[in-house]
């Protein structure tokens, strides 16, 4: 009995010494489904629309300088001789609005109507409407990038409001726009009146989902990042409509002949350039440059040439500007 | 209840049988030919169970090693294909969109020839999945999903060609759609035939099989020699020919499985440590350099007005870096391969990558987005560029870790090879020896 179980013991010591030599592990495999499980980074959740407050001169901005300054020579101090130290403007645009604020990818450059009009800052800041660089800013992050100075002006289709007024300053309104509404051209939606209960999609972050709520009948309003995602969720039969600006709806018509804008405005959208309000002097200095293109008929002149096309319209008298006292 | 008289009478003679029997056998078991008898059953029987024992045992392992390689490890390889090559295609939709209206034509058919791949690898998957319920809804998911997927890749490139901005909208959506609910899918199919080739492993490594054959091998052996010192005993005689073969017929058998095993064993460690265990590490590192491309891609195409995706990218290289992530963890397996130098090689690309993709964030950070689109599209179009060398020896690497492991794999069946028939029929003969060893000295009591 001992020697057999002598023997057993020998054999199982024998062959544990053979097979000791390694064993297999599921560290590699354990540490590979981690990495892959990294998680995609999330977006922000959206603010809940605020009651606007009220406030009495929306539209006032601050005065012109009689006398403008010499482009290539901005006085002493000013915001301006910073900005001419720099040697270029950096200017916060949307890169995705067509005919109003976009990338042309066939040009390799920025193109529009607001992209214009701040080339002519620039130009009576340098003397080159070339010297300026432009930063794709999202309609959550404008502001912040006014208020921070990543960027010196934001033109960027921002509706002038009372709350943002008190966040940053604004310049004469360079563009009336209105909220409207897009519908597929074979929709039987003649305004927003018939959208009550209907998906309608709009921009987190724009005004345009704070006043779809304040409609009656009042639309499910359908929330995106950037404003072009919804064209592309009419396209897919996503949502029933898209409310924005005019300005924006038509560069949306303008991309995808099978859709119509229909009714009136469902509210005004005065456009205003967003500064900080660190620098008076610079939007009395943009203000300069916004009433000698409406007394020179340059206004008339890119309104033409960027939306003519798309409205058809007569173009009409650039927006008058109000200052306050 | 009465017990019915009759029964009680059939039951007492029965009882007197088997005791009379028991008797008898009793009596012819004190005898030595009956001892004899007695001794002759118990070695056949120790020859029988190492027989059938160490057959299951090799049968079982054998089992495992030939899974691993036929079945288990093929459909991994195809999971590795759909999930990099689906990847492989969002880096390459996304980067492309960015050159615009005339996309190079290498781009194209690089794309369309990972949408070839993937589907490929998606047809395999389909037939062999049927088995688990959880892999075919990921193989549904992405058969329904990827249509949509190229479908809306399209719809962006036709729009870029018109210089619509809304195109960028449409490849956010592609991209969406194929990390949100695409690439979870394919990230499924592969956890799960990774897992599968790991319990191979466990059940082609496992001590359990080894143990069962030590002790039966012992037990035969034990009594097969306690039979000969019997015999010898009460015969008389010190050498029974017979019995002796018997015994170094199952002393040869039991060297030649246990080495089977142990090499079997050793070979199917090799195959994991040599060469699958660098195939996972290799494709997840693929599976997340071609994120952060497209991350880096759709920064651009959104001109920077995305936070998501610079995040993301952010996020990927961390887990991607040299120091703690998954391009440090390829050094040490590629080290075990003697593929030390591949390593090295891996960490230069990939330390020339990240300072490409910095100096591309660098300037579109600083608001030049044409700049920065520009030098995206310029590293996108050489083959050259750090990104795509790095791509293509992450790819390289990943076959010949593949065939590391075939080489291995196969060796691990072969060792087994022939057992399954060498055991029972070795182990039979030994007994058959025995029994006429023992058959000669019963013969002598007649």
């Amino acid at each position: 009995m001992r020697r057999r179980l002598r023997q057993l013991l020998w054999v199982v010591a024998a062959a544990a010494a053979i097979t000791g030599c390694g064993s297999t592990s599921d560290r590699p495999l354990r540490i590979t489904l981690a990495a892959l499980a990294t998680k995609p980074a999330a977006a922000s959740p959206s603010s809940p629309a605020q009651p606007q407050p009220r406030c009495s001169h929306l539209t006032a901005s601050l005065r012109a300088p009689a006398v403008m300054p010499t482009p290539g020579a901005m006085p002493k101090g000013s915001f301006m001789k910073r900005i001419q130290r720099r040697h270029y403007l950096l200017a916060g645009v949307d890169q995705n609005t067509f005919l109003f604020g976009y990338f042309n990818p066939e040009h390799g450059r920025s193109e529009g109507f607001e992209i214009d009009l701040l080339r002519q800052i620039a130009k009576a800041i340098f003397g080159s409407p070339r010297a300026i660089q432009f930063r794709a800013v999202t309609p959550a992050q404008r502001i912040a990038a006014v208020q921070s100075g990543s960027v010196d002006i934001v033109a960027d289709a921002v509706t002038i409001t009372c709350e943002r007024r008190q966040q940053v300053d604004f310049s004469t309104v360079y563009f009336d726009a209105g909220q409207k509404v897009l519908v597929p051209s074979n929709s039987t939606a003649r305004s927003v009146k018939d959208l009550g209960g209907k998906r309608v999609c709009a921009a987190v972050g724009s005004t345009t989902i704070a006043t779809l709520m304040t409609l009656t009948p009042r639309p499910i309003p359908y929330g995106v990042p950037q404003r072009t995602d919804c064209l592309v969720a009419l396209q897919q039969g996503l949502v029933d409509a898209i409310s924005s600006d005019d300005s924006i709806l038509l560069g949306f018509e303008a991309q995808d002949p099978n859709t119509k804008i229909v009714g009136g405005q469902i509210a005004a959208e005065p456009y205003g350039m967003a500064i900080s309000k660190a620098h008076p002097e610079f939007v009395r200095f943009v203000n300069g440059v916004l009433a000698r293109m409406r007394a020179d008929g340059s206004w008339r002149r890119l309104y033409a040439h960027w939306l003519g096309k798309a409205t058809d319209a007569k173009t009409p008298a650039p927006p008058t500007a109000q200052y306050v006292r | 209840m009465e017990a019915h008289p009759v029964d009680g009478v059939a039951r007492l003679r029965a009882q007197t049988r088997a005791a009379a029997l028991w008797q008898r056998l009793r009596q012819r078991a004190m005898t030595t030919p009956g001892k004899l008898a007695l001794v002759s059953t118990l070695v056949v029987a120790g020859a029988l169970c190492f027989g059938v024992v160490a057959t299951l045992a090799a049968r079982s392992r054998a089992d495992a090693a030939k899974a691993a390689r036929t079945q288990t490890e093929p459909l991994l390889v195809q999971a590795v294909t759909l999930y990099g090559s689906l990847s492989d295609a969002n880096a390459t939709a996304t980067t492309t969109f960015l050159t615009g209206g005339l996309e190079p034509p290498q781009r194209r058919s690089h794309y369309l020839r990972d949408l070839r791949l993937a589907t490929g690898s998606l047809t395999t998957l389909t037939g062999e999945v049927s088995g688990s319920s959880e892999a075919r809804v990921a193989v549904r998911t992405i058969g329904d999903q990827l249509p949509v997927y190229s479908g809306l890749v399209e719809s962006a490139r036709a729009n870029n060609l018109q210089g619509f901005p809304v195109g960028a909208a449409y490849l956010r959506r592609a991209s969406t759609l194929l990390t949100g609910k695409i690439l979870p899918a394919a990230n499924r199919l592969y956890t799960i035939e990774a897992t599968r080739l790991g319990d191979d492993y466990r059940r082609g490594t496992s001590n359990g099989p080894l143990l069962a054959v030590a002790i039966a091998i012992a037990l035969s052996l034990v009594t097969l020699i306690a039979a000969q010192i019997y015999v010898a005993r009460v015969s008389r005689r010190i050498l029974n020919v017979w019995m002796l073969l018997a015994t170094l017929v199952i002393l040869g058998v039991s060297v030649w499985a246990v080495v089977g095993l142990v090499g079997e064993r050793n070979a199917l460690i090799r195959a994991q440590r040599n060469g699958s265990d660098s195939v996972e590490v290799l494709t997840a590192s693929r599976v997340l350099l071609s994120r952060a491309q497209s991350d880096q891609s759709l920064t651009l195409v959104s001109r920077g007005s995305d936070a998501i995706s610079p995040a993301d990218f952010d996020n990927v290289m961390t887990v991607l870096s040299p120091r703690g992530g998954m391009i440090g963890e390829v050094a040490p397996l590629a080290a075990r391969a003697g593929r030390g130098q591949d390593a090295q090689r891996l960490a230069q690309e990939f330390a020339d990558y990240r300072a490409q993709a910095s100096r591309v964030i660098q300037v579109q950070k600083s608001g030049r987005i044409p700049e920065a689109i520009h030098l995206a599209v310029a590293d996108a179009a050489s083959p050259s560029s750090p990104a795509a060398r790095l791509s293509f020896d992450l790819a390289a690497q990943t076959n010949a870790a593949q065939a590391r492991f075939e080489s291995q794999a196969s060796d691990a069946a072969s060792a087994l090879s022939g057992l399954d028939i060498a055991i029972p029929a070795l182990a039979v003969a030994a007994a058959i020896l025995a029994l006429v060893g023992l058959r000669h000295r019963a013969s002598e009591y007649r």
